[in-house]
């Protein structure tokens, strides 16, 4: 159907949901790019301080 | 940043001077501006935060980098504060105190108070580190010579400039003393002499001569400099001519040029002063003459001025301190005549002026009163009217061009004047202009001149640079704080002398006015970071690049923003009340690393609440205040987890309340949560709060609300959080937009309910909130769920574009006696500061086995890096410890290492001597030395220890077999045969479909029967798709990536090899007895009636009973779906007869996320809500041919009678029975029976079981979109495996010798992870066997064998009892 | 006892978090005696009896097993 398909992905976001895209796609062979505004990945979740209904700590 | 050289040492840091508030921490910590986000942060590198050049710098005429100087004075580094200065100015303190300071015009912080005293912090740099000190950086001296006509600060500069560009200069001066307007211009107690000749040392110091008594004219042409070999000739003689004011009698004794006046005092120290001066002028000259009077002696100064105040050119301070020292100003006043008696001034004839309209210049034009002559009593007359150049000296100078206003015409960039090689700059090419111009045109011209001489375009690249729309910190936040008044010389101590009079502030005056700097630009660019950073990662060059990749699909998961209470400050006090803040806040205080370090304290006062309110719903389901209409769908959870632990946090006990509308706990294990939290005593209160309003002193909050039960209540409270919703971000919008992706009502990423992870643009897919509010693990089902989606578009390119590292082969050290190679690291001064590095060094050279020491700078380096490589090589280690930071951050670096000189990478061992070590005994030097020695010990003990081991591989079978074939299953199904995965789906019933056969449509109105149909058709015809249907799993064993299955079908078995498993086994309705269901035919379930919907068109009134059987002692749980199902269902209802009465009685309604919107839409549509207790149920009577239904509404507060047609029950959703399939798999269940996942947050995917995978309702009840992005998620999450020839399989692993093992079986007990199993074994009977694919290492079983046949391998006995001795030895 | 006593501590700490909760207290740049000597396992299950008897026959003070 198409010629040449790029084995690779942008994930737009470092955020949690970016992270794991990333990674799922990466560990199934693509390449990923994974592009995030600030200095570090994490998003809102890395400022949370425990996660419900676990109580776990969010690091 | 350089980030393979930074090593997050935070050196940097410590010495940048900018605090910034700490976004990470919410604004209610600071940091630095180059800082690293948080502690843990990955990458864990620093960064610069800068924006646009700052309007202070951009203001200066000469550029100079304010911000950077203000900030060295705050932090009292003057030397390198005068470095910044003196790179765009070589005379600090003369501007220090004489400067215009446009930059302080310029300065942001006139819109917050006042502007910074920029002017006054670059005299406290000077006066406090001598100027003259600061070492010059010149490059090296050229040959041309350049001839400077001039001393003043053009010509001073020019000189400097040059001078830094290697190039000599002299400049000839007419005066018998240097500096121009500075020395002859600007009285001394504005710039006492010693200032000035010392700043001129400066200029000299670099070699440059200045002749005196050397003016240009008939001695000195031009032409004779060039004849003397001076290559170029730059002129900068000024503008000393005073302009006269052309009235009668201006000729006469005792009247003076003010310029005339003040070069005569300046270089005599006296000149004539009459006992009654006026000055006629507005300027600074005007000023200077009366000031200057004044001291001399003068009796009475008046200054006649033709406009006022408001217009005079004079610096405001100037005009202050001149009022203070008695001098009047005579404003709207014009000399007409000098009346001159006996030849001498007897008096000035003055007229009244007023304003008229403004002139080219915008002031307004003084216009005579007709009428209105007086006249003063004066002797002695000072005009101080302007100045112009005196060109006389260059009357000769063919090939000058000269303006109107008798200034040189030049090149307006270059400063090039029409005669070659000779330029021009300072006042006698712009008029009588500023200091600082004059500087500013003397660099300039510096660079034209070399240009000039390089034969370079003296023009290109040199076009001003102008900023539209700059970006800067923003100073909303920004307390006031006014500037700090210049102590003065007292006005009864000024008369008789030339002291100065502005006395300059202190240290502590300087640190603290530069401290109210806003630093508008975020980094200052003092670039102390670049010095403190040793292994050199830090280049403010940096500039952003832009780069295009080709890539085949993108994924958009950037998010959402969190609601802004400021927008509501009348209501909320958010920001004028430091104990009101959001959620996000509150989880910063909660958090051990937060600026609190996890102590529950306010802010206002440190104290710790002891009663605090969480306002729910602010910026959520509100379209009166704000546009948010949807429902947030954490808000309520993160609010009850935080009254958890903040309870948890607190000392002295907390009252925790909640101000709910519903309570929304519709996820997992949510609803328990809920419950727990009203034992632990957590308050909910079914209100909206209408007022709040601030306590005074405690400030405390007291909130105003109507209870359930209609009284008004005013309650105070130590603290209120706000709980925060999500709002589409702004950058999310614009992305879309270019884009081009569909938004919905909200702004969030449209999807439909059955691809809820596509957008309508193809190959670009959506996950998290950016497509709607959500939690985390629906966040993460999304993720993998669109990585599943961009793998089916990409399946054909998979691993084409994967890279593999290919390292040399490995060499054999089995039976070599060690070699130990030991390399220590100073880790810039991180570790060397602290620790002696040598001495530990000498010490690890006298351990055994250790046949080789070095010490690094930075072991981690690149280069360090490659030369370890060859280090071993040379030296045949066949060990090797570094001695440096922490093996879980370095140890797969060094590894990897390792692998390059072709050792095993577990011969490798590190000695943690800076995390564990120096950073943490800082002030304990030399413990810290004997403690790294100590650790150097131990590892190098260990390390003799050491063995090779390999990485174990296991084939892996890429067949799937998903199990239930609803919509959940067909869908993993169909993806996995899309990439290339053989299925099989095997499903229990007679045909496909599952629960989704019930519904009609879903919550947006998609029609769920003709999507079904095409999905069984898609499933049905794919070849490749194995469907079994009548099928059930029996049994199951194997591992990840080695599966059989044993499958039944009706009296066969089957046995099915496959690599991954997805659980997919659905969920129903539960059956009820209550409310006369399955007695009377009008009582029917959600579904029943779904599929019957046109059956009662003509029914009067319809009743819902939400929650039967649901949040209950037997089915504790929400089940998600049931609250917008019934409202889709009554919405249908009204839709075909508006006549119809319906009424939903509910517990709370949960229409999460954009469901709300239906909620909404029912309530405009006259859908009547009444809210009931599980403690006051509906009762349900039949009533002749109708129902009767009683329920307690709790607004009116009575009881009430519906008769009603129908009546339809939401009952709980189940989980069908899988436990053989939950059996087979080891797949644990929670208390409601639905399997559970390996981790609640993180994987809502993976079973506990590794390779097996859970989607849809089997998982826990959810609507189809979700059910839908979970069966895309399973497959994502099992492709990770499949797609991989064989899964490597950690070495770290336990190993049974079965020689020892009695097969007690303890070992099998007590490992987690199933990974031991006990076998037959011939002759032997039961004997324990590792199956290492499911080890992970832990060593339980290691310790529970009493036979000692259990080997732990990389922590082994030997290795773990070497360390043990080694540390023994007390310092 | 002696005013100065500084007791020496073998520590096991887990891999996974108490051996990384020490790297942290080192990027915060919390202060602690420095007669702490660690060993780090992959799990404080690995610590067999053995190994804190052999630390107590070694002369340390104490054992500290966290994980």
């Amino acid at each position: 159907m198409t010629k040449d398909v790029v084995g690779s992905v942008m994930v737009v976001g470092g955020g949690i949901a970016g992270m794991q895209s990333a990674l799922d796609l990466a560990n199934s062979g693509y390449y990923v790019y994974l592009v995030e505004e600030s200095s570090a990945i994490g998003g809102v979740m890395s400022q949370l301080d425990k996660t419900f209904p676990t109580n776990d700590c969010t690091m | 940043m350089d980030l393979s050289k930074c090593t997050s040492c935070g050196d940097c840091e410590a010495v940048c001077p900018v605090e910034l508030e700490s976004g990470y921490e919410e604004g209610l910590a600071t940091r630095k501006a180059i800082y690293k986000k948080y502690t843990q942060a990955i990458p864990g590198t620093y960064c610069i935060e800068k924006t646009d050049t700052a309007p202070c710098k951009l203001a200066c005429p000469a550029g100079i980098n304010v911000q950077g100087y203000v900030q060295m004075v705050k932090v009292g580094n003057y030397k390198r504060a005068l470095e910044i200065i003196m790179e765009d100015l070589p005379l600090p303190g003369i501007l220090g105190r004489v400067c215009p300071h446009g930059c302080e015009d310029a300065c942001r912080r006139c819109s917050v108070d006042d502007p910074l005293a920029i002017r006054d912090l670059k005299r406290l740099a000077a006066d406090r580190f001598d100027p003259r000190e600061i070492e010059i950086q010149c490059d090296p001296e050229r040959d041309e010579k350049v001839a400077i006509i001039g001393s003043g600060p053009a010509g001073l500069s020019t000189a400097y400039f040059l001078a830094r560009r290697g190039i000599k200069s002299t400049i000839f001066e007419s005066l018998p003393e240097p500096g121009g307007m500075l020395r002859v211009g600007i009285p001394e107690h504005r710039l006492p002499r010693e200032i000035l000749n010392k700043e001129i040392e400066i200029i000299t110091n670099l070699g440059v001569e200045i002749k005196t008594n050397s003016p240009l004219g008939p001695d000195l042409s031009i032409d004779d400099l060039k004849n003397q070999g001076y290559k170029a000739v730059y002129l900068a003689i000024g503008a000393h001519k005073g302009i006269e004011l052309g009235v009668p009698g201006e000729n006469v004794n005792g009247v003076r040029q003010g310029v005339d006046f003040l070069r005569e005092l300046s270089l005599t120290g006296k000149t004539e002063v009459g006992k009654k001066v006026v000055i006629i002028g507005g300027g600074n000259v005007a000023i200077d003459v009366a000031r200057s009077a004044i001291r001399m002696g003068a009796e009475e100064v008046t200054i006649v001025y033709r406009r006022t105040r408001t217009e005079m050119p004079a610096f405001d301070e100037e005009i202050e301190a001149s009022l203070d020292e008695g001098i009047r100003i005579n404003y709207l006043a014009a000399p007409q005549e000098i009346v001159v008696e006996d030849g001498r001034v007897a008096g000035l004839r003055c007229i009244k002026m007023e304003l008229g309209d403004a002139d080219s210049s915008g002031r307004r034009s003084p216009i005579p009163v007709p009428g209105s002559e007086f006249e003063l009593d004066v002797d002695q007359i000072i005009p101080a009217i302007g100045q112009k150049p005196d060109l006389s000296c260059l009357e000769e100078a063919a090939g000058l061009e000269f303006s109107r206003w008798g200034t040189i015409e030049v090149n307006s960039i270059s400063y090039a004047t029409d005669y070659e090689g000779v330029f021009a700059g300072g006042d006698v090419q712009t008029g009588p202009w500023t200091v600082i111009g004059a500087v500013a045109s003397g660099k300039e011209a510096a660079e034209s001149i070399q240009r000039y001489f390089d034969g370079v375009d003296m023009v290109e690249g040199r076009e001003p640079v102008t900023l539209d729309d700059p970006v800067y910190r923003p100073y909303d936040k920004e307390p006031v704080k006014h500037r700090l008044q210049m102590p003065e010389l007292a006005v009864e101590k000024r008369a008789g002398n030339f002291d100065q009079v502005e006395l300059g502030y202190t240290e502590e005056q300087g640190q603290e006015e530069a401290g109210r700097c806003l630093n508008c630009s975020y980094c200052c660019d003092c670039e102390l970071c670049v010095e403190a950073c040793l292994p050199g990662a830090v280049n403010h060059r940096d500039q952003a690049l832009e780069k295009e990749i080709d890539v085949g699909a993108v994924i958009l998961t950037s998010g959402t923003d969190v609601f802004d209470p400021d927008k509501l400050e009348e209501f909320y006090l958010y920001k004028s009340n430091p104990n009101v803040m959001t959620s996000i806040e509150f989880e910063r205080i909660l958090s051990a690393t937060g600026p609190t370090s996890g102590h529950l304290v306010r802010l206002s006062d440190e104290k710790e609440p002891k009663k605090i309110a969480w306002l729910q719903c602010v910026g959520s389901r509100d379209q009166n205040q704000c546009d948010n209409g949807y429902c947030s769908s954490v808000c309520c959870m993160y609010a009850i987890k935080e009254t958890v632990i903040a309870q948890e946090h607190s000392h002295n006990g907390l009252e925790c309340s909640i101000f709910n509308m519903d309570i929304r706990t519709f996820g997992k294990d949510y609803e328990r949560y809920y419950e727990r939290s009203k034992e632990q005593g957590v308050r909910y209160v079914q209100a909206r709060v209408h007022t709040i309003s601030e306590v005074p002193e405690s400030r405390n909050l007291n909130l105003h609300y109507v209870s359930e039960a209609g009284e008004i209540i005013e309650e105070e409270f130590d603290l209120v959080v706000l709980s925060v919703g999500m709002e589409p971000a702004k950058s999310a919008v614009e992305l879309a937009g270019d884009l081009d992706i569909e938004l919905n009502q909200y702004n969030f990423v449209k999807t439909e309910d059955v691809s809820p992870v596509t957008t309508s643009k193809p190959g670009i897919y959506v996950a998290g909130v950016i497509q709607g509010p959500k939690d985390i693990p629906h966040s993460i089902m999304e993720a993998s769920a669109a990585a599943c989606s961009a793998g089916s578009d990409l399946a054909a390119a998979r691993g084409s574009l994967v890279k593999e590292r290919i390292f040399p082969e490995e060499i054999n050290v089995v039976g070599q006696e060690p070699r130990i190679g030991v390399f220590v690291c100073n880790c810039g001064i991180n570790i060397g500061g602290i620790a002696d590095v040598p001495s530990i060094v000498e010490y690890a050279k006298s351990l055994p086995n250790v046949v080789y020491t070095e010490e690094n700078l930075f072991s981690c380096s690149q280069d360090t890096q490659e030369k370890m490589v060859e280090t071993i090589k040379e030296q045949k280690l066949n060990r090797v410890v570094v001695a440096a930071c922490s093996p879980i951050t370095h140890e797969p670096l060094f590894q990897e290492t390792m692998k390059d000189a072709g050792l095993n990478p577990f011969l490798f061992e590190m000695a943690n001597i800076r995390n564990q070590c120096t950073w943490v005994h800082s002030s304990e030097k030399d413990k810290a030395t004997e403690k790294a020695k100590d650790l150097v010990k131990m590892s190098v003990a260990r390390s003799a220890f050491l063995e090779p081991l390999d990485y174990l591989t296991v084939g892996v079978n890429n067949p799937v077999l998903v199990v239930g074939g609803g919509v959940s299953g067909m869908t993993a199904a169909l993806n996995f045969a899309e990439q290339g995965f053989a299925t099989t789906l095997v499903e229990k019933g007679m045909e496909l479909g599952g629960s989704a056969r019930q519904i009609k449509k879903t919550w947006k109105g998609a029609d769920v029967g003709s999507y079904l149909d095409e999905l069984i058709g898609q499933v049905e015809n794919h070849t490749g798709i194995n469907v079994m249907k009548g099928a059930e799993v029996v049994n199951a064993k194997g591992f990840v990536g080695n599966f059989e299955t044993e499958v039944k079908i009706g009296d066969l078995k089957k046995t099915i090899r496959h690599g991954a498993t997805v659980v997919a086994t659905g969920g129903q309705a539960t059956e009820t007895g209550e409310h006369l269901y399955g007695q009377n035919p009008r009582v029917t379930r959600w579904h029943d009636l779904e599929q019957n919907l046109e059956k009662y068109p003509d029914a009067e009134s319809v009743v819902f009973i939400q929650c039967v059987g649901s949040r209950d002692e037997s089915h504790p749980y929400c089940s998600k779906i049931c609250c917008t199902a019934s409202i889709n269902q009554a919405l249908e209802i009204k839709e075909k007869n508006p006549e119809t009465n319906v009424f939903i009685l509910h517990r709370d309604i949960r229409t999460y996320g954009e469901r709300e919107s239906v909620y909404q839409k029912a309530r405009e549509k006259g859908v009547v809500f009444i809210k009931y207790s599980p403690e006051r149920k509906p009762v349900v009577t039949e009533a002749g041919d109708k129902l009767e239904v009683k329920i307690f509404d709790p607004v009116i507060q009575r009881e009430m009678v519906i008769e009603t047609d129908l009546l339809n029950l939401a009952t709980a959703i189940e989980s069908s029975a899988n436990e053989t399939v939950t059996s087979a798999y080891k797949l644990p269940v929670n208390a409601d029976k639905f399997v559970m996942e390996a981790h609640a947050k993180l994987r809502p995917v993976d079973c506990a079981t590794d390779g097996v995978y859970i989607c849809g309702m089997a998982h826990y009840p959810k609507p189809l979109d979700e059910s839908i992005a979970q069966a895309q998620a399973a497959v994502s999450r099992a492709i990770n495996v499949l797609s991989q020839q064989s899964v490597a399989v950690e070495p770290i692993v336990s190993q049974i010798d079965q020689e020892l093992c009695i097969g007690c079986g303890l070992c099998v007990e007590s490992c987690s992870f199933s990974a031991i199993e006990p076998e037959k074994v011939e002759g032997k009977g039961i004997r324990a066997k590792n199956i290492s694919a499911l080890c992970k290492g832990c060593g339980v079983c290691a310790v529970a064998c009493p036979q000692q046949a259990i080997t732990m391998k990389h922590f082994n006995n030997d290795q773990i009892i070497a360390s043990i001795r080694a540390g023994k030895s007390v310092a | 006892m002696a005013e100065n006593y500084e007791p020496k501590i073998l520590a096991f700490l887990c891999n996974w978090c108490a051996y990384a909760g020490a790297d942290l207290a080192g990027v915060s740049r919390f202060q602690y005696p420095p007669t702490l000597r660690v060993i780090r396992t992959m799990c404080s299950g690995r610590v067999d009896p053995l190994y804190i008897a052999e630390g107590l026959v070694n002369g340390y003070d104490g054992v500290f097993v966290s994980g």
